[in-house]
């Protein structure tokens, strides 16, 4: 195989791998915060993408790219602390909450994907990316906005790691997803915390919608994908770390652009749907991590 | 008014359909530090936790300064066991406004927030209590009182040991500028040394002046501590003892279950 | 002991039955095809859902596995009878296997696993089954599905002709076929096993259950009729596609089960009809249909998680209540002679704070007995004992709350031992009663026990076929004998088989020997069984022994040594021992209620302890 393919298959899988780290530790944040899964997670993704979409069509006033990542990215902020209380709250104390809120954002996510089919129509649409350029790296020809995105997303997970650590806002969020009791004897308001979490993890789950519409097509129901691979992402690296995920996103990233390389398309999700099984049967903690929960 | 600083009148509750406690009537006088003492599972814990707003009250009325925390009448018998309370139901005590309105809680064997730092604990705890006057004061006066506390400042709470914990939990309930501090069993599993060093923190901080309601399973700590001491068994208040008459363990095992132990 | 009565003997046995052969008679009334097309469907989620929730409900292991053994039974259908040419009833009866070795394969991860990892574990493996199906789309089509697949006959008649006559058939013989499989299983040792190893695994661990091999059993014989089930869906639609790992699919078959309720067969197969019904009625209306169906499990699982079969229960319990407080009433003004002809006084309503009771009073004596009698009776049973001292003590008995001819109360604040000491107390205050002697017999005696434990002044106290509990409920297997009685005494519905059983054994007595007493277990209210027993744990128990071991309180115990349910050996302790008598009083020959059954010598030994109470001086 010569060089620049190599190249190119590492730079593209590097690339998803960005990507998922994204959609996946809007997931992990959920999920160490709440305590549950969000099925939803793909839906936000999609509804992310459409809101964008929607933005830089000239009928919405034909807004440039950046207004639109700032509109959808609020949006979607503002929709996730809202279906907090309509999707997780109502059964916080139930001793049931995973499943109930396994079923509940399932629903959710059945909603939006048939809203989002009603007001935009069953066609594929994409996002005009604001850099249209390519650029040779290492003897493979890659598009410029790809190193955007990219660097985008890195830059996004890093602003959310130190507002996590560093501000006080970040560690009472921190301390509401360790020890939900003494955070509420503290004086906190823990369900508006995590009616922030849910808009957090909105928010970065629809700025991954919007930068995969702007490299492929999007459809009501292609919030499933990512749904998937952020799954795959976060059990195969356990969430015992902010950074956990993130290694696993690039890890999966990386087979799977390999994989579909060598193996073909259809086979590189049976691929990593084996290596999440192989995962749990052997370290259900995660590759890179302990049994212990954090934020 | 009385000049009491909180008054639980009538106050029932429990775990549904168990109730825990009932009918316990207290009144604790401003400046007054009061022990309570009682076997294990007679619903000490369950009380503080209520009067916390951690669990619903069933009846009664807590007033702290004269204001009532808790929501007016009895709690609404269920009509129908499928119904998801949780989401008809209001709470009828939130704890958010019995921090604001001064009344703390420092739980039982606290294990905190395990993956922060002490720094990072001890800097949310006033902003959770929204940032009352003086508390810049009172975080130097916590590198006084636990000195121990400042050679394991960068460490994670999960590295602590029961009775470091038990120093952080107590100072995250001083920053929140309690005007009553309820102290739920401090001793419990800690070494005799140890022991020592709280009960000098504890005498500390009774010295500047913060009303106290200790539980303790340890007769001398608690009234070495205390002003007043009120038993508590089978879930309500059976005797109340004053300073002057303070029982030793052997004169309180034979007050509280009457006879050879 | 589980009281696990035979399906013929409890109260689902006619609702069944007239459903059953009303889909037996449905195609006469029904010829329409959509119709019964709908209807097949609905018999295809049904035992999709039931079987589901094998696993999800009883076995509270949240899984999406059985999506995936639907759909292997769907394609190894499609394959065997098309690709591989079988004969299609070959084909369709052998796709279990398939189903169940890959149950079997995904146990193996899950076994370890606990919660929220399962669910992503059957997940992915769903994921993992739909991709190998669309990437072997020469086998199996691919993305666009196989079409075309060989239908079902029977000696040459198609089970299409006649508007699907036949289809509808053999759906509603899957349907029963796997609901009787599950009925079996849930009461089998397996289902136990199952229900205990959900309910308090480490318990059920300790015990000897296998929680690896019970899981693997539940999910293996969970697969059987999904795979069924799904191989009869590709012979129906004679479509075979991927469909059926989508969201849509999923979230009909979910709602089936969530809006019948977990954990019970029957609420799976009423939702189905109500939710395929409704989803087929909205086919035209596309994502709106998705969208309602959505709402609909949303609301269920945050309103009313409980889901249909809750409801159906709870409106029935709500007709019961009703119903047996319209017995009450109608009996207070008809019974009222032979009543008073049984008692020898009339009886009439007091109010108290729990509710309004009947009371008999024979208001002359300075010395009063207040009888207080058990679980599902009435007052009429101390009949011997009113006429007998009737002419020395004021005799008082009265029907608690729920019982006899007193109405029903609120079953949360009324129906327990606590409210029945209270309503004691009061009858005390009302009716002037003084230092009273107190008889309770079973339930009666707790209520006896609870009224003097909670400070109440009393002469004497003597309590029959009640065992004295220290702690609950580790003390309760200790005072009884366990029989399938005790399950009665606290279930809220009664067959009628069950009340004739609780009837013979607590009174001893055939029905027409005592037509008050018999009436008196079909009139209780369900919920006054239901709550005493229930609230029992809240009783402080402790203090209701300080009461027996007390040296001021004159106490005894009288039993029959044939009682069925009391534990001889067990009261006979020294610790309940007493100066009056060492150990309880035993009446020759007589079963759980001696006053009835041998008034004699039971009267006898009663007024005897009575009269060495009465000589203590009085404190």
């Amino acid at each position: 195989m010569a060089f620049d393919t190599f190249m190119f298959i590492l730079m593209s899988g590097i690339l998803l791998g960005g990507l998922y780290a994204l959609m996946a530790t809007g997931l992990a944040v959920v999920w160490t915060t709440l305590g549950v899964f969000n099925f939803a997670h793909g839906a936000f993704v999609t509804l992310g993408a459409y809101v964008a979409w929607q933005v830089t069509q000239p009928v919405a006033g034909g807004f440039g790219f950046m207004i639109a990542v700032l509109m959808s990215v609020t949006v979607m902020f503002c929709l996730g602390f809202v279906l907090h209380f309509a999707l997780i709250k109502p059964f916080e104390r139930n001793q049931n909450v995973v499943l109930l809120a396994v079923i509940s954002t399932l629903a959710a996510a059945s909603i939006i994907e048939n809203g989002v089919l009603l007001t935009w129509g069953p066609r594929d649409k994409q996002i005009t990316p604001p850099i249209g350029s390519r650029i040779n790296f290492f003897g493979a020809s890659i598009n410029a906005f790809d190193f955007v995105i990219l660097a985008v997303a890195l830059l996004a997970l890093f602003a959310l790691a130190l507002f996590l650590r560093r501000t006080t806002m970040g560690r009472t969020l921190r301390a509401a997803a360790q020890n939900r009791e003494a955070a509420e004897l503290m004086g906190l308001d823990v369900p508006r915390l995590f009616a922030i979490t849910l808009g957090i993890s909105a928010a970065t789950a629809a700025l991954a919608g919007i930068f995969v519409g702007s490299l492929r097509f999007i459809n009501p129901s292609f919030g499933a994908d990512p749904l998937m691979k952020s799954l795959i992402v976060v059990i195969l690296g356990g969430v015992a770390r902010f950074t956990s995920p993130i290694y696993a996103a690039f890890v999966v990233g990386i087979a799977e652009s390999f994989s579909a390389y060598f193996l073909g398309l259809y086979w590189s999700p049976a691929l990593l749907f084996a290596m999440m099984i192989a995962v749990l049967l052997i370290k259900p903690e995660g590759l890179f991590g302990h049994r212990s929960k954090t934020l | 008014m009385t000049a009491a600083l909180l008054e639980l009148r009538g106050l029932t509750g429990g775990y549904p359909p168990v109730s825990v406690f009932r009918d316990v009537n207290l009144t604790i006088k401003p400046g007054e530090h009061v022990g309570f003492f009682g076997p294990n599972g007679h619903g000490k814990t369950t009380l503080l936790k209520t009067i916390a707003g951690v669990l619903d009250p069933w009846d009664g009325g807590i007033y702290f300064e004269g204001n009532r925390l808790n929501a007016e009448g009895a709690m609404q018998a269920r009509v129908s066991h499928n119904l998801n309370y949780d989401l008809f139901r209001k709470r009828r005590i939130k704890a958010r406004d019995v921090v604001d309105a001064g009344l703390i809680y420092v739980m039982q064997g606290n294990l905190l927030f395990p993956e922060m730092t002490v720094e990072e604990v001890l800097d949310i705890a006033p902003r959770a209590a929204r940032g009352r006057p003086g508390v810049g004061q009172m975080r130097r006066q916590i590198h006084d009182l636990f000195p121990r506390l400042r050679e394991r400042w960068q460490s994670k709470v999960r590295y602590l040991s029961g009775g470091e914990r038990q120093m952080v939990s107590i100072a995250v309930g001083l920053l929140a500028m309690p005007r009553l501090l309820m102290l739920d069993e401090p001793t419990l599993g800690l070494s005799p040394k140890l022991r020592i060093e709280l009960s000098q923190a504890v005498q500390n901080i009774r010295e500047t002046g913060v009303p106290l309601i200790i539980v303790d399973q340890n007769v001398e700590f608690l009234t070495s501590l205390v002003d007043r001491l009120i038993l508590f068994d089978h879930g309500t208040v059976t005797r109340e003892i004053p300073a002057e008459n303070m029982p030793d363990h052997a004169q309180l095992m034979e007050m509280m279950f009457g006879g050879a132990h | 002991m589980k009281y696990a009565p035979p399906f013929q003997r409890t109260n689902g046995l006619l609702p069944v039955l007239v459903v059953f052969a009303a889909l037996i008679l449905l195609p006469l009334v029904i010829t329409e095809t959509y119709a019964r097309h709908t209807l097949i469907l609905v018999f295809i989620y049904a035992v999709l859902a039931s079987n589901w929730d094998l696993s999800l409900g009883y076995g509270g292991i949240v899984n999406f596995a059985h999506l995936g053994f639907f759909a292997i039974g769907l394609y190894a259908y499609a394959i065997l009878a098309k690709v591989i040419g079988l004969d299609p009833w070959v084909s369709l009866l052998i796709t279990p296997l398939f189903a169940v070795t890959f149950a079997v394969l995904l146990a193996i991860p899950i076994l370890r696993l606990e919660g929220i990892y399962v669910i992503l574990v059957t997940i992915a493996a769903t994921q993992l089954l739909q991709q190998i199906v669309v990437s072997q789309s020469s086998y199996t089509g691919g993305t666009s599905g196989m079409v075309l697949l060989p239908r079902l006959e029977i000696a040459g008649y198609k089970l299409s002709s006649d508007n699907r006559l036949g289809y509808y058939y053999f759906g509603l013989a899957l349907l029963t076929a796997s609901t009787f499989f599950l009925y079996k299983l849930e009461r089998s040792s397996i289902g136990r096993a199952i229900k205990a190893l959900r309910d308090n695994k480490y318990y059920a661990i300790s015990r000897g259950v296998s929680e690896a091999r019970t899981r693997l059993v539940t999910l293996s014989l969970s697969a059987i009729f999904p795979a069924l089930a799904g191989g009869f869906y590709g012979a129906y639609l004679r479509v075979a596609s991927p469909d059926v790992f989508g969201l849509g699919f999923l979230t009909i078959a979910l709602s089936v089960l969530l809006l019948g309720g977990v954990a019970t067969i029957w609420g799976s197969l009423i939702a189905a009809f109500v939710v395929v019904g409704l989803s087929q009625l909205l086919v035209d209306y596309g994502a709106w249909r998705n969208i309602a169906i959505a709402l609909v499990i949303i609301s269920v699982v945050v309103v009313y998680p409980g889901g249909l079969y809750a409801a159906m229960q709870e409106i029935w319990s709500g007709f019961d209540r009703a119903k047996t407080n319209l017995i009450a009433t109608f009996r207070r003004k008809s019974g009222a002679p032979a009543r008073a002809r049984a008692m020898g006084t009339t009886d009439q309503l007091v109010e108290t704070s729990h509710g309004a009771v009947s009371v008999c009073d024979t208001h002359s004596g300075a010395q009063t007995i207040i009888f207080i009698h058990g679980n599902s009776s009435c007052k009429e049973v101390f009949r011997h004992q009113l006429e007998a001292l009737r002419d020395q003590f004021r005799c008082v008995a009265f029907d608690l709350p729920g019982h006899g001819v007193s109405p029903n109360a609120d079953p949360d604040k009324d129906y327990n031992l606590a409210a029945y000491a209270q309503i004691v107390a009061e009858l005390v205050e009302r009716l002037k009663l003084g230092r009273p002697i107190i008889f309770g017999w079973s339930l009666g005696g707790y209520v006896a026990l609870e009224y003097v434990a909670a400070g109440n002044p009393i002469t004497a106290l003597a309590i029959c076929g009640t065992s004295p509990v220290r702690t609950y409920p580790d003390d309760m297997p200790k005072g009884y004998i366990p029989s399938p009685h005790m399950e009665l005494a606290g279930k809220r519905f009664h067959s009628p088989h069950e009340k004739g059983q609780y009837a013979t054994h607590t009174i001893g007595l055939q029905k027409d020997a005592e037509p008050i007493l018999w009436q008196a277990v079909w009139r209780t209210d369900g919920h006054a069984r239901e709550q005493a027993f229930a609230k029992l744990k809240t009783t402080d128990w402790q203090r209701q022994i300080s009461v027996i071991q007390s040296k001021d309180v004159p106490f005894v115990m009288i039993n029959g040594p044939n009682d069925p349910f009391i534990n001889h050996t067990y009261c006979a302790r020294s610790e309940f021992g007493t100066p009056f008598s060492a150990h309880p009083i035993l009446i020759e020959g007589a079963g759980h209620a001696p006053f009835l059954e041998d008034p004699k010598p039971f009267t006898q030994e009663f007024l005897r302890f009575i009269r060495a109470a009465q000589s203590l001086p009085v404190e």
